[in-house]
């Protein structure tokens, strides 16, 4: 039997406990990682917090540095007609589009989990819009919202909807969220059936046996039984679509006028116009909104795994 | 009494005339599901797909046709002209590939310390670490510039590699944790008492037994970095680093409908998108496991 002693890593560690030795194992492990993560969020936020204070355009104070402006900027951003508009688009964005991905989410995991003969296929089709690039997607969108060739508008003559979509700015706020909600439901959808088929079929059998029809089994059963996991992709895809970006970029540029402007696109607007300091401090703006949202999130997971 | 598609039956009632029927209603509408369900997801591809091999005198038709009279690929060829296609696709690949290793052996490691040892503030850091996901990466990315700027790595693969690859890394992280704490770690201890080192357990037993893990994270990071915009867009400045993305941007630049090259886009789309389709096909079963693994553990 070798002895534990023996082995090089011991002796490289002689001076050290075997804890010790762990410890510095976790340590190497942990390096790459947090070193990644301190150079791409941890440094970067707490350069954004200060240049949130600062009044900083290269263009303009590129001799001088960052000005000291207190909460300056923050007194702009709340008389920013653009900035109150996009933080008002992004909440209506986020809510509305969450809530019918996780309702038809749980309708599509059904479909996914029931026995027919094409269960594999739905499975792999339901991975397509998650991976098909958000850039093809709001760009192919677009065109086929079009009002002239698109195929949408066309479709809908046809059963009688003459409607206008990317320059009617109610229509293209719904067009903008109708695209979200295509492109991240299969994902939500998939980790539903992972919660669906957690769930006991005895407890359905039961149920059926007690009399109760699809819809009490639904609302008994499965909505309780996967409430956990309803809230923790909830909070995911809040959290996540806060900072939504690309879809309506390119989609509708922000338009008509600002509707569909988001608060990632108004920071990169600002950035663009080398507004430094300005872009940053609604940067600070965006991860406050981040941060109370994600804390309800968190109080409401904690709530419910308790009473569970 | 109403049963239905919407509650996972696998094991159906006792057979009887009305059980009969309503099992044989219950499985239409499974199919009739299905069709609605296949129309919307393949609807999209669909268009794209018919536009870009229409001639581009039929793109511009009103009412809009839904298949060209004559199928070409002359789309293909005018984008390949106007973009640097192949040099993009070249970009794409090493970005693409490159973030998902380098999240992949980073996340690993830290996975394997967050999992396994036990060392005082270790639920500080596995906290710190998933928490960040939340942070925007938009609402950093004036400082991320400058320090980009100040580290030479701007129009660098490595520089877009290093960001793209720490944005996935939460997720993974999370999924790898979840993962590792799986192996029961009887098998660790086992090779620790046969005298193995922690390296060689790490290196030896616990990697062949997560090697399927790591591979499906390898794939989905691959598709989100292969997909991502945000960065080369504002971080690539020249051709030997945009990335597919990027040049699907630059061909609807700028101008209106009329001027938008809708048919050369969806060429370059349906060719940005094969590698992506192959990859769901073959790893449909992994990717659906390693995607909702994060959420549930």
């Amino acid at each position: 039997m070798s002895t534990l002693s023996r082995t090089p890593a011991r002796k490289s560690f002689k001076g050290l406990t075997f804890r010790q030795r762990t410890y510095v194992v976790a340590v190497i492990l942990l390096i790459p990682a947090l070193a990644l993560r301190v150079f791409t969020a941890f440094y970067p936020f707490v350069q954004t917090a200060y240049l949130s204070l600062h009044r900083f355009n290269p263009a303009f104070d590129g001799a001088t540095g960052p000005v000291f402006v207190g909460l300056g900027n923050f007194q702009r951003i709340a008389n920013d007609p653009v900035v109150r508009a996009s933080i008002g688009f992004t909440l209506t964005f986020v809510v509305v589009a969450t809530f019918l991905q996780i309702t038809l989410g749980l309708a599509v995991a059904h479909l996914l989990d029931a026995p027919f003969r094409f269960r594999g296929l739905s499975r792999t089709l339901v991975l397509v819009p998650w991976a098909i690039p958000m850039v093809i997607v709001a760009l192919g969108f677009r065109w086929m919202f079009d009002d002239q060739f698109g195929m949408i508008p066309d479709l809908l003559r046809h059963v009688g909807l003459e409607m206008k979509w990317l320059i009617n700015p109610t229509n293209a706020k719904i067009a903008v969220i109708s695209v979200a909600v295509w492109k991240s439901t299969p994902f939500v959808a998939l980790v539903l059936l992972a919660g669906l088929q957690g769930i006991s079929q005895d407890l359905y059998e039961a149920a059926r046996v007690d009399g109760a029809n699809w819809f009490t089994s639904l609302r008994y059963i499965t909505i309780p039984m996967v409430m956990p996991i309803i809230i923790t992709t909830s909070m995911f895809m809040v959290v996540w679509q806060l900072a939504v970006f690309d879809l309506p970029f390119l989609m509708t540029g922000g338009g008509p006028g600002f509707s569909t402007t988001v608060i990632a696109q108004k920071i990169y607007l600002e950035s663009n116009s080398l507004n430094y300091g300005y872009a940053a401090s609604i940067g600070m703006v965006l991860v406050a909104i981040v941060a109370i949202v994600g804390a309800i999130g968190l109080y409401l997971f904690r709530r419910f795994d308790v009473s569970e | 009494m109403t049963t239905s598609a919407v509650i996972p039956s696998r094991e159906q009632a006792a057979p009887s005339t009305s059980g009969f029927v309503q099992r044989y209603a219950q499985t239409i509408l499974v199919y009739v599901c299905f069709a609605i369900f296949v129309v919307i997801v393949c609807a999209p591809f669909y268009f794209v797909f018919v536009s870009s091999i229409m001639p581009s005198t039929e793109l511009f038709e009103m009412p809009p046709r839904y298949w060209p009279s004559t199928p070409t690929l002359d789309s293909y060829a005018r984008m390949i002209d106007s973009v640097p296609f192949f040099t993009y696709y070249r970009n794409s690949l090493i970005f693409a590939t490159g973030s998902s290793a380098l999240s992949v052996v980073a996340a690993s490691m830290a996975a394997y310390a967050l999992a396994r040892i036990k060392f005082p503030g270790s639920n500080i850091v596995y906290l710190a670490l998933i928490l960040s996901v939340a942070l925007p990466q938009i609402a950093v990315l004036v400082p991320m510039f400058e320090t980009l700027k100040t580290f030479k790595m701007i129009s660098t693969h490595h520089g877009l590699i290093i960001l793209m690859s720490s944005l996935v890394l939460p997720y993974t992280i999370m999924t790898l944790v979840s993962f590792i704490k799986q192996v029961p770690a009887e098998v660790e201890e086992a090779a620790y008492i046969d005298g193995a080192t922690t390296w060689q357990i790490i290196l030896r037993v616990v990697l062949p037994l997560i090697r399927p893990a790591l591979f499906t994270m390898f794939l989905i990071n691959f598709i989100i970095s292969w997909n991502e915009l945000l960065y080369p867009l504002v971080f690539a400045h020249n051709v030997d680093t945009k990335t597919l993305s990027v040049g699907l941007t630059e061909l609807t630049d700028p101008g209106s409908t009329y001027t938008k090259p809708w048919d050369m886009m969806s060429a370059l789309s349906i060719l940005m998108i094969i590698p992506v389709l192959m990859i769901i096909l073959l790893g449909q079963r992994l990717i659906i496991a390693g995607l909702s693994r994060g959420a549930i553990k």
